[in-house]
């Protein structure tokens, strides 16, 4: 295989197109407004400028928007550990495509918040600084930065090998990548480490993903002050809601991109009729939760609740509800069943055209779960009826523009697909020679500290949560800056010198055919039973 | 330590308001402009809502306010039994003693005093809306505009309380500042706290003397007493929030206005 060869696998780092600089430009100016609109205009105007009040809907559009790109974010890495865990290779092209839009939807997330509270300017500080343990914000604070962190870390290591490769197969751009591997040679030691690293970070991020979108279900089902929110189900069904939402769009994105730079080989067919089929059945599995909230809902429920299922199903959202759930859910979800089901329908086009209305739809309950409950108060307020404003829209639609702006800048940066194993470039990088009493003493400085950092991490941790009722500790900082030292451990093991594993590999050439086999393993010695056999006389009993 | 608490006598309630106004003034309430308080974002520490009682209830549902005709009629006018009535509830901060908002605020911009008082932080508080969302009673306020004062307020403003920005939340905080007042000069004067040392505006400018206001674990204090009282109730008690104000009523007011509010309203 020569450097021409995996052009293929890198196409957008190779030529953009005039579309492409024109879809650029475009969602830059929506990205432009929506940091105006929400950190200018909002910020002095106030949020009278969106449809909210007091005696109304005092969360909106935008915290639907919060909820669906947390969900979003969810399903990249999970897509991503799960192919790394399970070793899923015909997924395997899918990983990165969804880690990216993890890091984008996470990212836009975080800004929508900010958007969202009245004071973005001190939100950040004092959630840090001044945070209450019992808050689920500051909960949420933690496991976000946990969860960025992680999966961008992750993601670098994951990526590590294939920009040292862009490094050395690409006419332009050389020092960025050079810049970026950070002295990645890829040696088989630091192949197997990175491997191996990897694989753990998917482990460990896989509970922090669950627990990121758990929060958000916190955040509604712990209010007893809201009827249809307070409700032990929510955060696995919060889970379960982005996990439909995660799959459907990164389907969208995987497909534009497939159609875009001509990659029907690389994520063929096939792998979409098989993510087809996951999502309907989450889709599905999804309808049953829905089913199981709407009957107690409307089955005997306190009259606040009734209210709320009331209004939801014939009152004044049964209109989106009603097309949410038939046109965005069960519709699809019978699409994705017969193409899943019948052995000749295995097109592409037949599953984004059913995830795209799941993505809307899941959007559209989101709604559905934040604003209704606020027409439904304990006491007899007079209510005013919430609709989103142009404004409210606009900053949604300029959420999806920065999405995309973030999206295409990464991909026109980053290696989206990886290069194949066996791989090797016409003129590979020199790994560094390293004398052998000097490795070892790095290995054994490494993983000193390595050791150490896990114990600071978790001192720090564990220090943050036993000063959670001192108003003067600045509690959550002292467990994010633990969450943060933990997270440069698998830094420390890839990028710091010294691998002193597999010390026979080491010595090898870093080219592929000169890699040495693995030796066969010896055989094993025959299994001598440890108990001694039964005696005769037992052995014919019946 | 003292529990502060409030006792309001909804049958000695005449509605004028006179509350609403008397804490507006005290606590430099903002005034939010007409578009905004037709949005529903007039912001009002203490409020007195009107609930239709006895007769039918407005199509709307329960969020709506009487309809006009019901003023039209006389209490002569029609039957007794259908004769269209109006319930009135004032509404300050119900300070819980398990109150959702403290456990919600990430910040720690809103808390409990030792004293039981739910205290706010308007320079803290960085504006989710939490609390609000998390109070069953809606009695947190958030300042969707920059707030604004005619002009003819200005010199009016107390200078004991702070004003709030833009995009903070603000609620009755029973007067606290008039509490450190009267402890500084107790303090003094070298002599116990006295219940009349302490009364928030609300209390004081009520005509009709339906609210009572003091130390609800000092026997001496007549909240002591009246809490104590058959006609005592307070507002969602399921919700197990444990909220300080208290209410008097008699039962007939109750059924009616649970009946009217579709059941949202505790008997």
């Amino acid at each position: 295989m020569t450097d021409r060869d995996v052009h293929v696998f890198l196409r957008p780092l190779l030529r953009t197109r005039s579309t492409t600089w024109v879809v650029l430009a475009l969602s830059l100016a929506g990205a432009a407004w929506l940091f105006y609109g929400a950190f200018y205009y909002q910020f002095f105007e106030g949020h009278q400028v969106t449809g909210q009040g007091t005696h109304g809907a005092m969360w909106g559009s935008i915290v639907a928007n919060v909820v669906q790109l947390i969900g979003v974010s969810h399903v990249g890495i999970a897509i991503s550990a799960t192919v790394r865990i399970l070793r899923l290779h015909r997924y395997q092209q899918l990983a990165r495509i969804a880690e990216l839009v993890t890091l984008v939807s996470l990212t836009a997330a975080v800004i929508n918040i900010a958007a969202d509270v009245g004071r973005p300017d001190r939100f950040i500080y004092n959630v840090v600084f001044h945070g209450n343990y019992t808050g689920p914000f500051v909960w949420s604070a933690s496991v976000i930065t946990a969860y960025l962190v992680g999966s961008s870390v992750y993601l670098y290591l994951a990526m590590r090998r294939d920009i040292y490769l862009c490094s050395r197969v690409l006419p332009r751009r050389r020092w960025l990548y050079r810049l970026l591997a950070l002295g990645y040679t890829d040696t088989p030691e630091e192949r197997h480490a990175h491997e191996r690293v990897v694989r753990w970070c998917a482990v460990i991020i896989l509970p922090i993903m669950v627990s990121v979108h758990s929060v958000y279900g916190f955040v509604f089902g712990l209010n007893p002050g809201r009827p249809g929110w307070f409700n032990p189900f929510q955060p696995p069904y919060f889970v379960l809601g982005a996990i439909v939402t995660g799959f459907s769009g990164v389907v969208v994105v995987a497909a534009a991109l497939r159609s875009i730079y001509g990659w029907q080989e690389v994520l063929p067919h096939r792998m979409f009729k098989g993510l087809g089929v996951f999502l309907g059945f989450v889709t599905l599995l999804y309808l049953y939760f829905l089913f199981a909230e709407i009957l107690t809902g409307v089955y005997s429920p306190p009259e606040a609740e009734h209210g709320v299922f009331q209004d939801l199903l014939f009152g004044r959202f049964a209109r989106i509800a009603w097309t949410a759930t038939l046109g965005g859910m069960v519709v699809p979800f019978w699409i994705l069943f017969v193409q899943g089901a019948h052995p000749r329908i295995c097109r592409t086009w037949v599953v984004v055209v059913a995830a795209a209305p799941i993505f809307v739809a899941m959007w559209c309950w989101r709604y559905l779960i934040t604003v209704p409950s606020f027409f439904h108060g304990h006491l007899p307020y007079r209510v005013v009826e919430y609709a989103p404003t142009p404004f409210d829209w606009s900053l949604v639609a300029a959420t999806y523009a920065f999405c995309t702006f973030f999206y295409i800048a990464l991909v026109k940066l980053l290696p989206i697909l990886e290069l194949p194993e066996e791989f090797v470039p016409e003129r590979p990088a020199l790994p560094a020679r390293i004398p052998e009493y000097r490795r070892r003493l790095f290995a054994r400085g490494k993983r000193a500290a390595v050791w150490s950092t896990v114990l600071l991490g978790a001192g720090l941790i564990a220090y943050g949560v036993s000063t959670r009722h001192d108003i003067r500790a600045p509690s959550p900082a002292i467990w994010i800056a633990g969450i943060l030292a933990l997270w440069t451990v698998p830094l420390q093991i890839c990028l710091a010198p010294g691998f002193a594993l597999r010390r026979k590999a080491a010595r090898a050439p870093p080219s592929a055919e000169a890699r040495p086999a693995r030796p066969p393993p010896a055989p094993r010695p025959a299994r001598t039973p440890r108990r001694p056999a039964l005696p005769a006389f037992q052995e014919e009993r019946p | 330590m003292p529990r502060w608490g409030m006792v309001i006598d909804l049958d000695r309630c005449t509605g004028c308001q006179a509350c609403s106004l008397a804490c507006r003034t005290e606590n430099n309430v903002p005034f939010c402009g007409e578009h905004n308080a037709a949005r529903g974002r007039a912001i009002f520490w203490n409020k007195v809502i009107a609930i239709p009682g006895g007769g039918e209830h407005a199509a709307s549902g329960r969020g709506a306010g009487p309809k006009p005709e019901a003023h039209g009629e006389g209490p002569e006018g029609g039957e007794p039994s259908r004769r269209p009535r109006l319930r009135l509830l004032p509404l300050p901060c119900m300070h819980c003693d398990n109150s959702p908002c403290t456990k919600l605020c990430p910040v720690r911009a809103t808390f409990r005093g030792a004293d039981g008082i739910v205290m706010q932080v308007p320079s803290r508080c960085i504006g989710c809306r939490l609390c609000q969302a998390g109070c069953p009673y809606s009695r947190r306020y958030f300042n969707w505009q920059p707030p604004q004062y005619p002009e003819e307020l200005g010199q009016a403003l107390n200078p004991d309380v702070s004003l709030r920005t833009l995009g903070v939340i603000e609620k009755c905080t029973f007067c606290v500042h008039r509490l450190q007042e009267a402890r500084e000069r107790a303090r003094a004067e070298k002599r116990p706290l006295r219940e009349e040392d302490y009364q928030p505006a609300c209390v004081e400018a009520c005509p009709a003397r339906a609210r009572t206001f003091g130390d609800l674990q000092n026997p001496a204090h007549k909240v002591a007493k009246l809490v104590r009282s058959p006609r005592a109730f307070r507002l969602l008690p399921e919700l197990n929030t444990q909220p300080k104000v208290y209410y008097l009523s008699e039962g007939d007011w109750l059924s009616e206005a649970a009946e009217s509010a579709q059941g949202g309203m505790d008997t």
